[in-house]
C-alpha cells in the first residue's frame, strides 16, 4: 500500500476524532486547573517547627485554659486542655479565634502618650478642691486591680471605680435546680466548660421574656412578662401568693407553682442576670449561703498592697467630682454606659482610655492610646462567677505586640510614682509563702502541692501553662447579699416609647475576630450589632419591614439600626443586640420605640 | 464499593446551644477566609453551619433548636459524584468520606445544584484574609482560590496528621484520639461525636442505633453518615422536610 498526502491526512483526522472518544484529552482538559487555579494572590501558610504552648483566654472572666498550636512560635489555632478541672477543656467562638486579634484591622494602632501624660500630669496639679483623680477598672478581681488601687491610693484623694463585684461565688455542682432569671447560663455565664460539664445533674428553670439560647435548652422555660421578675421571685420567696404572681407576670399558676416545689425539695440556687441584682438574695431564703452560693475566694496578695484604695461604684461619685478619669478597656468587661460617667466629670476633665478598639469609651475620650490585646500581654484573670477554689492563673503572651502599645497597669503606677516592680512575680511570691493549694501543670496534667514546689519552680510553671489551685477549707457563707424583699417596680406603659428593651444575646464590646463574620453575617447565627428585633404585631404598626432600616429611640439618644421581625418575639418588646453603642443607649432605658428610618 | 471504614458523626441536638464554637473551629482549622464586604448568609463560606430552627408557632408557644449541617457523606448515590464533570468530587474507599479537589473543580457549580443539603459553598472572592492575620494559617490546608466549590472534608488535614504519625509508629492503623475534626474537637457541649460508623463498640455508632436518632432527608435514599438525634417531635419532623400545609402540589 503506498502512503499518500491524503491517506496521511485521513489517518491523523481518524486519530484526532478517534482520541475525543478517549478519557485522555478531557483529562487533560481538567488538569489544566493545576496551572490556572493556582495563582499566586492566594496566601500560602507558613511552615516550619510545630509546637504546642499554653496560656489562659482573658477575653472574659472565665479564664478558660488554652492550648495554642504554633508554628514557629505563631498561634495558628487554640483549644481548651482537656485535663483542666474547671474550664474541662472547652472554649467559646471569641476564645476559639483569639490568636486573630492583634491583626484586627480595626485595632488602635497608635496614640498620643506624651500629650496624654502631659495633660494628666497637668490636670493633676491644677485639680482644684473636691476634684479627684480616678481610675474606672472594667475587669476588676486582676492583679493589675491591685496596682490601679495601689496607685490610687498613692495619690491624694484617689478613687478606684470599679463595676460591683459579687462577693459570692456559685457551686453548680451542688445544686439540684437552678432558677434563672435571664442569667445566660449557656452563653457567656460563669465559665462554658464548668457549665456544662455540671448540667446533668442541675434541673434549670430559665424566667426571661424572650427565648434565649439558654432558655431554648432550660429544662423549663417560663416566658415572663417583661420587668415583673421581682413579683415571681417574691412568689418564690412566700411573699405574695402564687396567684397574684401569675396575674402580676403572665406565668401559669401551675407553672410557678412546679418552680417552687422543686426548689423546696432539695439543694438549689437563684441566678440573675445582673449578679449584683437583689434577686440574688432570695438564696438567703432558700437556705441556699454557704451550700450553693458560697463566699468568693481570692489568692493571697503581698501584705505591702492591703493598704489599697477600696473599690467604689460610679454613683457614689458626686457629679462633677472628676477631674481625671484614667480607663483600662485593654479587656472587654463590665462597661458602664457613657451617661452614667458624663454627669461625674468636672467642665475640664482629662479621659484618657487604654483600649485596642474604637468603638467603646474611645468614643468619648480626649487621649486613646493603644492597649496589647490577646495574647500579647502577661495578665492575670481573677476567679470566675462559678469558681469556688481560689485560683491564679496568668495568661502568657504568645506573641510579642504587634503595633507599640501601653501597658495600663505600668503607665499608671508610672503615674502614682510607684516602684516599677512586676507585679505578678510579687503576687506569685505571695501564694508560694502562703504555701497552701496545689499547682497543675498542662504539659504533664500532673497536680502537685505547694509545699513540694520551689519559688522559681513556680513561677516558671504558670508563665508555661498552668494554674494554681487552693479549694481546700470548709465552703463559708457569703455576706452582703442582704433581705430579700420586693423592690423594684415595673417599667411602666409610656405614650413615646412604648416597648421594653430586652438584651438578645451577651455581647463583650471590644475588638472580635474578623472571622465572627460566619456567626453574623454568613449564617444569621447570632445578631449583628445594629440589629433590633421586633414582634410582627409591632413592626406592622409602625410600618417596619423585615430587614429595612429604621431607627431605635430610648431616653439617651437615637440610634440607626436593621429591624428583623421575628414571631418569637412577644408584642411590646423590642430585642437589641449588645456592644458599647447599645449600651449607651440603652443601658440607661428600659424603654424605646423603633421608627422607620 | 465497600470501605474499610465508615466515618460519620452524630449530633445530639437537644444539647445544641447555637454558640457557634463549631463554625469558627472550622474556619480556623480549615483557612476559610473572613466575609468580604458584600457576603452574606447565602454567599458566604461555612463548612458547617448551624441552622436556627422553630417549631412555627407564634409567642410564647415559639420553641427553637439549633442544627449543625455539614456534607452529610452521603453513602449511597453521592449526588455531587454522580454530577461533577471534572471528577472533582470522590468518595475515598478507605474512609468512606466524600472529597473535593478544588484544584480541578472548573466552578459550574451543578454539585451544589445536587446537593440536597445545601451543604456546599462557592468562592465568590478570592480569599483575604486582614494585613498579618494570614501568619495564623493552619500549614496543613491549603487555601482555596475563587471559582471554585468547597465543603467539608471531616478535617482531611487531620487525618493524613494522623496517618503520618501511626505510620512513624510502624501502625497500620490510626489511633481513633488522634483524628477528630475541628468541630468536635471545639464544641463545649458535647454534642458532636465522630468516629467509624462500622465498630459498633464506640459511642457514635450507638448513638445512631437510638431510636430517636434520624437522619436528614432520610426518604430520598442517599445514606447520609451524619446522625442526629433529638427527643422532640417537631425537630424530627423537620428533618424530613414536610410539605407545607395547603401545598400539596409542590414537588420533592
Amino acid at each position: 500500500m503506498t502512503t499518500t498526502r491524503r491517506n496521511l491526512l485521513k489517518f491523523v483526522g481518524g486519530g484526532a476524532a478517534g482520541a475525543l472518544l478517549t478519557p485522555a484529552p478531557w483529562r487533560l482538559i481538567t488538569d489544566t486547573a493545576l496551572w490556572s487555579e493556582n495563582w499566586p494572590g492566594i496566601p500560602r501558610p507558613a511552615r516550619g517547627e510545630i509546637r504546642a504552648r499554653f496560656t489562659h483566654c482573658t477575653l472574659c472572666p472565665a479564664g478558660c485554659a488554652v492550648r495554642a498550636r504554633c508554628v514557629n512560635g505563631q498561634p495558628v489555632s487554640l483549644t481548651g486542655v482537656k485535663p483542666h478541672p474547671i474550664s474541662h477543656g472547652a472554649l467559646c467562638p471569641w476564645g476559639i479565634a483569639g490568636h486573630h486579634l492583634p491583626y484586627h484591622p480595626a485595632r488602635v494602632r497608635q496614640g498620643p502618650v506624651k500629650e496624654a501624660l502631659a495633660a494628666v500630669s497637668r490636670a493633676i496639679t491644677q485639680r482644684g478642691a473636691g476634684e479627684r483623680v480616678a481610675v474606672l477598672d472594667l475587669r476588676p478581681g486582676r492583679t493589675v486591680s491591685w496596682t490601679y488601687r495601689r496607685a490610687m491610693a498613692a495619690i491624694d484623694d484617689g478613687l478606684y471605680l470599679a463595676p460591683r463585684q459579687p462577693a459570692y461565688a456559685i457551686d453548680l455542682t451542688a445544686a439540684k435546680t437552678v432558677v434563672s432569671f435571664g442569667a445566660p447560663l449557656f452563653d457567656g455565664w460563669g465559665t462554658p466548660g464548668n457549665v456544662f460539664a455540671a448540667r446533668a445533674n442541675f434541673r434549670l428553670v430559665q424566667i426571661e421574656p424572650v427565648e434565649t439560647r439558654t432558655a431554648a435548652l432550660a429544662d423549663v422555660w417560663l416566658p415572663i412578662r417583661p420587668g415583673t421578675e421581682t413579683a415571681m421571685a417574691a412568689a418564690l420567696a412566700g411573699e405574695i401568693t402564687i396567684a397574684e404572681a401569675a396575674r402580676e407576670t403572665g406565668v401559669d399558676e401551675q407553672a410557678i407553682g412546679a418552680v417552687k416545689e422543686a426548689i423546696a425539695s432539695g439543694p438549689a440556687v437563684v441566678l440573675a442576670a445582673d449578679p449584683g441584682s437583689p434577686l440574688m438574695s432570695l438564696n438567703a431564703k432558700l437556705r441556699a449561703l454557704g451550700r450553693t452560693v458560697v463566699a468568693r475566694r481570692e489568692a493571697p496578695v503581698p501584705d505591702a498592697w492591703k493598704k489599697a484604695a477600696p473599690a467604689t461604684e460610679m454613683a457614689a461619685v458626686p457629679d462633677g467630682g472628676i477631674r481625671v478619669l484614667l480607663i483600662d478597656e485593654s479587656l472587654p468587661g463590665g462597661y458602664v454606659p457613657w451617661q452614667d460617667i458624663q454627669p461625674k466629670l468636672a467642665p475640664n476633665a482629662v479621659v484618657v482610655v487604654f483600649s485596642s478598639s474604637s468603638e467603646g469609651y474611645a468614643r468619648h475620650a480626649q487621649y486613646v492610646l493603644p492597649a496589647p490585646v490577646y495574647p500579647e500581654m502577661a495578665e492575670d484573670i481573677g476567679p470566675a462567677i462559678d469558681t469556688v477554689a481560689a485560683v491564679f492563673r496568668i495568661a502568657a503572651p504568645l506573641i510579642a505586640p504587634v503595633v507599640p502599645v501601653v501597658n495600663p497597669g505600668e503607665l499608671v503606677a508610672r503615674i502614682a510614682g510607684l516602684p516599677q516592680n512586676d507585679p505578678l512575680r510579687e503576687r506569685a511570691d505571695a501564694i508560694h509563702k502562703a504555701g497552701r493549694g496545689s499547682l497543675l501543670s498542662y504539659a504533664d496534667g500532673k497536680s502537685t502541692s505547694m509545699k513540694e514546689v520551689t519559688a522559681d519552680d513556680f513561677w516558671k510553671t504558670l508563665n508555661q501553662g498552668g494554674c494554681w489551685m487552693d479549694d481546700t477549707g470548709k465552703k463559708a457563707a457569703p455576706a452582703g447579699l442582704g433581705k430579700f424583699g420586693r423592690s423594684g417596680t415595673c417599667p411602666t406603659p409610656h405614650d413615646d416609647l412604648p416597648l421594653t428593651v430586652v438584651a438578645a444575646e451577651v455581647r463583650r464590646g471590644g475588638l472580635e475576630s474578623p472571622l465572627m463574620s460566619k456567626l453574623e453575617r454568613e449564617s444569621n447565627l447570632r445578631m449583628i450589632a445594629n440589629r433590633v428585633a421586633l414582634s410582627p404585631a409591632d413592626a406592622r404598626s409602625n410600618g417596619i419591614e423585615n430587614g429595612g432600616r429604621c431607627v431605635l429611640e430610648t431616653a439617651c439618644g437615637r440610634l440607626s439600626v436593621v429591624a428583623m421581625i421575628d414571631a418569637g418575639v412577644p408584642a411590646g418588646v423590642v430585642e437589641v443586640a449588645g456592644g458599647p453603642r447599645m449600651a449607651d443607649l440603652c443601658g440607661a432605658s428600659q424603654r424605646a420605640r423603633v421608627v422607620r428610618a | 464499593m465497600s470501605a474499610n471504614k465508615r466515618y460519620g458523626m452524630s449530633i445530639d441536638i437537644d444539647k445544641c446551644n447555637g454558640c457557634g464554637a463549631c463554625m469558627m473551629a472550622c474556619a480556623v482549622e480549615n483557612n476559610i477566609p473572613p466575609a468580604p464586604e458584600a457576603a452574606n448568609d447565602r454567599r458566604g463560606v461555612t463548612w458547617i453551619r448551624v441552622y436556627k430552627v422553630d417549631n412555627h408557632l407564634a409567642y410564647p408557644e415559639r420553641r427553637t433548636a439549633f442544627v449543625p449541617v455539614l456534607c452529610q457523606q452521603c453513602g449511597h448515590d453521592t449526588p455531587c459524584v454522580h454530577v461533577c464533570p471534572q471528577q472533582a468530587v470522590d468518595v475515598d474507599p478507605e474512609t468512606g468520606i466524600v472529597g473535593q479537589m478544588p484544584e480541578r473543580c472548573l466552578g459550574c457549580r451543578y454539585c451544589m445544584v445536587a446537593c440536597p443539603y445545601h451543604a456546599r459553598y462557592f468562592n465568590w472572592w478570592d480569599p483575604k484574609w486582614p494585613a498579618g492575620m494570614e501568619k495564623t494559617l493552619n500549614p496543613d490546608v491549603a487555601p482555596r482560590m475563587r471559582g471554585v466549590v468547597e465543603k467539608c472534608n471531616f478535617c482531611h488535614g487531620r487525618w493524613h496528621a494522623a496517618q503520618q504519625k501511626a505510620a512513624a509508629a510502624g501502625q497500620s492503623e490510626i489511633d481513633p484520639a488522634d483524628y477528630v475534626p475541628a468541630c468536635v474537637e471545639a464544641c463545649p457541649t458535647g454534642a458532636l461525636r465522630f468516629g467509624d460508623l462500622n465498630d459498633s463498640s464506640i459511642e457514635v455508632a450507638q448513638d445512631a442505633q437510638r431510636p430517636e436518632s434520624f437522619r436528614l432527608l432520610e426518604k430520598i435514599g442517599t445514606e447520609p453518615k451524619i446522625h442526629y438525634r433529638s427527643r422532640r417531635d417537631w425537630v424530627r419532623e423537620i428533618a424530613s422536610a414536610p410539605r407545607p400545609e395547603g401545598k400539596d402540589g409542590l414537588r420533592g
